[in-house]
């Protein structure tokens, strides 16, 4: 009977927990209710912990003699729950927590079904399931996908049309609209392998490692200054580089975590391997006056340990920082053993200083590129000429004073034809003051002048990336609530006890820890990479909570399907480029991303995935797109930061600082037209066109796409898009004189299709409008094709160019043109 | 991401109760359909307000740098007795103190820089140098028992606008955005203006993290009103494009937008087709904001002569009031100049004149208008600032950071009238009544604004997060 109102308690939530169907499952079920509502007062935490119950382990609700196995009459818990009375209300009033009815009868049926305890799925090391019977798929994806599809009662949808894959899977992969020409090679590709070949082509692109590294610049809160006031800027794009590298050789996801988390403690540490570690160094610093250092210090460090926790463990153990975890079993022991392992840089808080503009601190190291070398070579060829060719004249010029051939003020040719016994100390000095400020001062000021150059060069742009390093060991203490000045009892590294334990012989520290993570039995690691891989391309993690695997986390629908893609992943080698490729190559992947009626009743979510994600792109890609559009991408890979257009004033915020010019160095030439990815990220103030782009200040793992209408007059207004429209404008049509094929290559340039009819003739009248517009007024559409420093083509007609340039930056801002569908 | 999912829904439903797709529907007609729930304008949360408040929204005048209490708000007339004594350690305790004078040898007791007068029927007293700010001592709540941990600008900043010293978590005004919504269709929920001193004194800078999202959708958070160029990033069309032209341009786009909505089905193309639609009215509705021509003469003039000043505290002060005319929600002005470690005797006193006026011009015209018992107004920053002097020993000419207790004050909205609350002990010191802690003051905030500060969560890395983290308990001696 109580199984009965359970169901029909289910029936009339609605379809959202169908699958909950009987019969019950702890951890699917009921922990998320006991979490959410009792363990905050019933949990790990002994200092918050109430009557001395705990429902969060096994052992804690054995004996608790709440819960009794198949009698729900005798269960407090279940009494308590049900209760009104004040004093027995549970959770109480107070709390700000109440169960559903559901959840209450949901509790009831547990303990009637012999309340059997589970331990919370994330925590075990995955298994890798047997992959479901499904015809007609070969992509175990596949085969996960459609079988709970089936089990909903929906049906996948059909495959995507080629241009709307091709330019999905190009998106995706490289972040670039594939060109037209791409296009008609995979649309008259008919063999059944066109598609592999597309990836294979994809896959070994340049472009992959910088479209991959973005979900982890924003991971790694990567950024280009130190943030706070001075804001100083770093080198840190160093690091940048070495991960687009990293992806683009397809370095296995093991090494790629060792190298990042301790490359500098790897035997033999090569300088790309050090530079690899700059991952934790990429902090915000406070370089305020009156700051505290040691105050500093910690906060760098939690940090440290909260964005490795979250990055490859999926936990959040920053709670950890001022008492036990509530939720997930990790204590404040836990905590301090695990930051103690970052606890040995020679980091002493504050922001170090090379130069006004440059602030890196300790420990760092020089990482010139081949350029960097010659240059600072150059200057000290000239500097050495130089110097060399003033101590030739100066002897030459001692000489001749001697032997009087040359005038000279008394008092120095007495200094000169001194003996150096005689002289005295001054003599040197008096001589070359005289010598560089009468006889040779243009050769002296040219050496100054160099000099100042190299020092300038070696403050501003030789790069010194900073990274970690065990040079200063230091002991941990576990700090009372968090505050670095108490001091509780010393503890050494340790990974934390409900995890695997660390292996005998692996070193207490960060490489041992790094290793760890890495290892075969580890539950976690490869389970989050595998969602943030399925994060990138479907939108959403398996896991929705991608930055939490805890108890509180969000139980995935698909717990099979990324139980086996962690496993695979591991036992492929933790091969990144194969994982990417299997979910590419899936046909739920494939599908198209047309919304039905049926998706909407039935999926509003598309937590079953009856069709493929549509997404709004994000912002750095939206530029990527309207530059490449229009040919004016320049795709050089890497390098120091750029300064693309900004708003008038960007950093004015700024400027009250009195240190350094905060003025926006914008660029000119080729480097207006760089991938969004070498924007320069001002801490303080990101570039404003990047919007819903991650602050870059503290980890972010899960990327927002939200539509305000500022976004709205971003890729409407801003420079960049509006130049894009004018040369994509002028490409076209100089390419023909027909509207009709006019308008077919702006949309394939953008959308990567041709137009329907409807589209030609609704395209079609705005050009006519606009002609009227710009024909009444053509200073304005003078001024409309001035935009941007890329110079305007002169031979084009300004009102005929002003009106399709419009037209261009309208196929820009087509929701179609925004999204990834 | 719920709510996100929450609006979507509602979208859907609302589709089908009307029994049709979009696509039939002109533009004018659609744009009123989904105008208050899509894009700009965003529902609040369901469920608000949880409690009764007074206040729908509220104007924050941010006095960054850490303004002097013993010398503005706190008067200690004994403290002359001790001049230049050194503060005894009895009362000086343990108290952490910025790396400028924790060394120190000697705390030399600075008694403030100017005399005390009683204002209005209230007698509140308020130093005379702030004597527009005196002249509305009747309409405020002076808050004499603030305290933070803080010790330095970036981190107090923080801790104020958004519960935690360190940067990250949502601002408060991100979370009145998130919990309310907005009211007004063409303008921000939540607008931020910056502005410093002229002299540029502190060198403390507003980072886009006071007024970030921080976990919320990063529509949540503030739009910063900017001095120079356009107000708003990108608000004026390229040069060349007049506004007609502009117009039939997103005709076009949003009937090629349609088409593809026929095609696709995904209720998010309607939500792109109100984002645009509001784009193009908020490129009006902003210059109109702006535009102070529609003021009356003696209006303008309350705020003083800066009030013409691009990029002023004055003008500031008049946008937030036609802001919040508007239906803003919530505006963060925010102004630096209050970190006088070595100018207490020279720019200390500009700062109060330049600042006094407008604020208490702010105060009169939100009640003239009848807007401020709804409307919130608080005026305060990160800290105060030591009781003994910064500089030399035996002549300081400054004050270093203090957050062990200091002043603040609240007007309209549901607070008390001509009221102080808390207080400290002789040295301006120690509080020994009535302490209202950073957590406290932003419980209060909430509450007034019909928020439970402990309802109003975001569940974020498995837990649920607020703005007052753990703590703060609502300080119901200051609300009316």
């Amino acid at each position: 009977m109580a199984r009965l109102i359970g169901l029909f308690s289910f029936l009339l939530v609605g379809n959202s927990f169908a699958d909950a169907a009987p019969p019950i499952s702890y951890g699917r079920d009921i922990r998320p209710i006991l979490s959410d509502n009792c363990f905050f007062c019933h949990g790990q935490d002994p200092n918050q912990r109430k009557a001395d119950i705990r429902f969060d382990t096994r052992q804690g609700q054995k004996e608790s003699g709440a819960i009794v196995p198949g009698k729900p009459e005798k269960s407090e818990l279940l009494t308590r729950i049900l209760s009104h009375e004040a004093g027995q209300q549970m959770p109480p009033p107070k709390s700000n927590r109440k169960l559903t009815d559901q959840q209450k009868s949901l509790i009831k049926q547990w303990i009637t079904e012999g309340a059997e305890f589970e331990d919370h799925w994330a925590f075990q090391t995955p298994e890798r399931p047997k992959l479901p019977d499904v015809a007609g798929v070969t992509n175990p994806i596949d085969r996960f996908i459609r079988s709970k599809l089936k089990d909903r009662g929906l049906a996948p949808s059909p495959p995507a049309d080629k241009t709307n894959l091709i330019r999905r899977v190009t998106l995706d992969l490289i972040g670039l609209p594939p060109s037209p020409e791409e296009i008609d090679a995979f649309l008259k590709d008919n063999s059944p392998n066109a598609y592999e070949k597309l990836l294979d082509r994809l896959f070994a692109s340049p472009h992959y490692g910088e479209r991959m590294a973005l979900p982890w610049l924003d991971a790694a809160r990567y950024a280009d200054s130190n943030g706070f006031q001075q804001d100083g800027d770093t080198f840190q794009w160093v690091w940048r580089d070495w991960v687009v590298r990293a992806l683009n050789t397809n370095m296995p996801f093991d090494q790629f975590t060792v190298e990042q988390l301790a490359g500098d403690l790897l035997p033999n540490a090569t300088r790309d391997q050090k530079i690899a570690s700059a991952f934790n160094r990429n902090h915000m610093v406070n370089g305020e006056g009156g700051a505290i250092p040691e105050e500093q210090r910690f906060v760098i460090l939690f940090d440290r340990v909260d964005t490795t926790a979250t990055n490859w463990l999926g936990l959040t153990v920053a709670c950890a920082q001022c008492h036990d975890h509530k939720y997930d079993p990790i204590t404040q022991k836990d905590y301090y053993s695990l930051l103690a392992a970052f606890n040995n840089v020679s980091e002493s808080g504050v922001a170090g200083r090379q130069s006004s503009k440059m602030r890196v601190s300790p420990p760092f190291i020089d990482a010139p590129s081949p350029e960097h070398q010659a240059i600072n070579d150059s200057y000290e060829k000239l500097i050495t000429g130089l110097k060399s060719a003033l101590a030739e004249k100066r002897s030459l010029w001692e000489r001749n004073v001697a032997s009087e051939k040359t005038s000279a003020p008394d008092e120095i040719r007495k200094l000169l034809l001194m003996t150096a016994k005689s002289a005295p100390k001054d003599r040197n000095a008096k001589i070359t003051a005289y010598f560089e400020e009468k006889v040779e001062p243009k050769l002296v000021a040219e050496l100054k002048a160099a000099e100042k150059e190299r020092t300038e060069f070696r403050n501003d742009e030789w790069p010194k990336v900073m990274i970690m390093a065990d040079d200063r060991p230091r002991e941990t203490h576990i700090l009372d609530r968090g505050e670095y000045l108490k001091k509780k009892e010393p503890v050494t590294f340790a990974t934390p006890e409900f995890l695997p334990p660390l292996p005998k012989d692996a070193p207490k520290n960060r490489l041992g820890f790094a290793r760890w993570l890495v290892s075969a039995e580890h539950p976690l690691t490869a389970r989050v990479a595998v969602n943030r891989a399925w994060q990138t391309f479907m939108g959403q993690g398996l896991v929705k909570t991608s930055e939490d695997f805890g108890v509180q986390s969000q139980r995935p629908i698909h717990r099979d399907l990324i139980d086996w893609l962690a496993v695979e992943f591991r036992e492929s080698g933790w091969d990144m480029k194969k994982l990417n490729r299997l979910i590419v190559s899936s046909a739920t992947y494939r599908q198209s991303s047309r919304v039905t009626q049926e998706h909407l009743a039935h999926d509003p979510e598309n937590q079953y995935y009856a069709r493929f994600p549509r997404m709004r792109l994000p912002a750095m890609i939206l530029r990527d797109v309207a530059l490449a559009a229009s040919g004016l991408l320049v795709q050089k890979i890497g390098g120091k930061p750029v300064y693309p257009y900004q708003p008038e004033g960007i950093w004015e915020t700024l400027a009250i600082t009195k240190e350094r010019d905060f003025t926006y160095p914008k660029s000119h030439g080729k480097d207006l037209y760089r991938r969004s990815l070498y924007t320069f990220w001002r801490r303080t103030v990101g570039p404003a066109n990047l919007f819903d782009a991650s602050s870059r200040q503290v980890c972010k793992v899960k990327s927002s796409v939200t539509n305000t209408p500022l976004h709205a007059l971003t890729t409407l207004n801003d420079t960049t898009w509006a130049e894009s429209a004018r040369v994509l404008a002028e490409r076209i049509i100089t390419q023909s004189s027909s509207n009709d094929e006019r308008i077919t290559n702006v949309m394939r340039r953008i959308l990567s299709r041709p137009p329907t009819e409807r589209e030609q003739t609704i395209i079609k009248a705005m050009l006519t409008r606009q002609t009227d517009f710009f024909r009444k007024d053509p200073k304005a559409a003078q001024a409309a094709v001035a935009v941007g420093e890329w110079p305007v083509n002169q031979k084009l007609d300004a009102v005929e160019l002003a009106v399709w340039t419009q037209i261009c930056l309208a196929i820009f801002n087509l929701d179609e043109a925004l999204t990834r569908e | 991401m719920d709510s996100l999912i929450r609006e979507n829904h509602a979208r859907v439903t609302r589709r089908q109760l009307f029994g049709h797709g979009v696509s039939g529907v002109g533009l004018a007609a659609l744009a009123s359909l989904l105008g208050r729930d899509a894009a700009a304008a965003q529902p609040g949360l369901p469920g608000l307000p949880h409690v009764a408040g007074k206040a729908d929204r509220m104007i924050y005048l941010w006095q960054g740098g850490g303004p002097s209490h013993l010398d503005l708000y706190d008067p200690k007339p004994t403290l002359e007795k001790y001049r230049l004594q050194d503060l005894p350690e009895s009362v000086r305790g343990t108290t952490r103190l910025s790396t400028m004078t924790a060394n120190y040898k000697k705390w030399p007791i600075l008694p403030s820089v100017k005399p005390y007068k009683k204002w209005g029927k209230s007698g509140l007293e308020i130093s005379t140098l702030l004597p527009h700010i005196g002249s509305i001592a009747d309409e405020i709540c002076l808050v004499r028992s603030m305290n933070t941990e803080a010790v330095n600008h970036a981190p107090g900043v923080t801790f104020f606008l958004t519960g935690s010293q360190i940067p990250g978590r949502p601002s408060l005004g991100a979370w009145l955005a998130y919990g309310l919504g907005a009211e007004a269709d063409n303008l921000p929920a939540f607008v931020v203006m910056t502005s410093s001193d002229k002299a540029r004194s502190c060198g403390q800078l507003f980072y886009d993290y006071y007024w970030g999202s921080g976990f919320l959708p990063s529509k949540y958070q503030g739009t910063r009103f900017r001095a120079s160029g356009d107000p708003v990033p990108y608000l004026a069309n390229p040069n060349g494009v007049s506004r007609e032209s502009r117009r039939d341009l997103l005709n076009g786009i949003q009937e090629l937008n349609q088409e593809h909505l026929k095609q696709y089905g995904d209720p998010e193309i309607d939500t792109r087709i109100a984002q645009y639609e509001m784009a193009f009215q908020m490129q009006s509705s902003v210059p109109g904001l702006l535009d102070f021509r529609d003021e009356p003469k003696d209006v303008l003039e309350s705020y003083g002569p800066q009030v013409h000043e691009p990029g002023t505290y004055a003008r500031h002060c008049l946008i937030a009031r036609r802001l919040i005319e508007r239906g803003t929600r919530y505006v963060q002005l925010m102004h630096s100049g209050w970190d006088q470690h070595s100018n207490l005797f020279s720019h200390f006193e500009t700062q109060c004149r330049d600042t006094d006026q407008p604020s208490a011009a702010l105060v009169k015209d939100l009640k003239r208008l009848g807007l401020l018992d709804k409307t919130l107004v608080v005026w305060g920053g990160e800290f105060g600032r030591t009781p003994f002097g910064q500089g030399p020993a035996d002549k300081p000419n400054g004050r270093d950071h203090f957050g062990r207790a200091f002043s603040l004050w609240m007007a309209g909205g549901g607070v008390k009238k001509g009221h102080a609350h808390g207080e400290t002990d002789e040295f301006a010191w120690n509080i020994v009544k009535d302490r209202v802690h950073v957590h406290d003051h932003q419980a209060t905030i909430l509450n007034l604004l019909g928020i439970d500060h402990q309802r109003l969560t975001f569940r974020h890395q498995g837990r649920q997060y607020r703005l007052t983290d753990v703590h703060g308990e609502v300080v119901k001696g200051v609300i009316a």
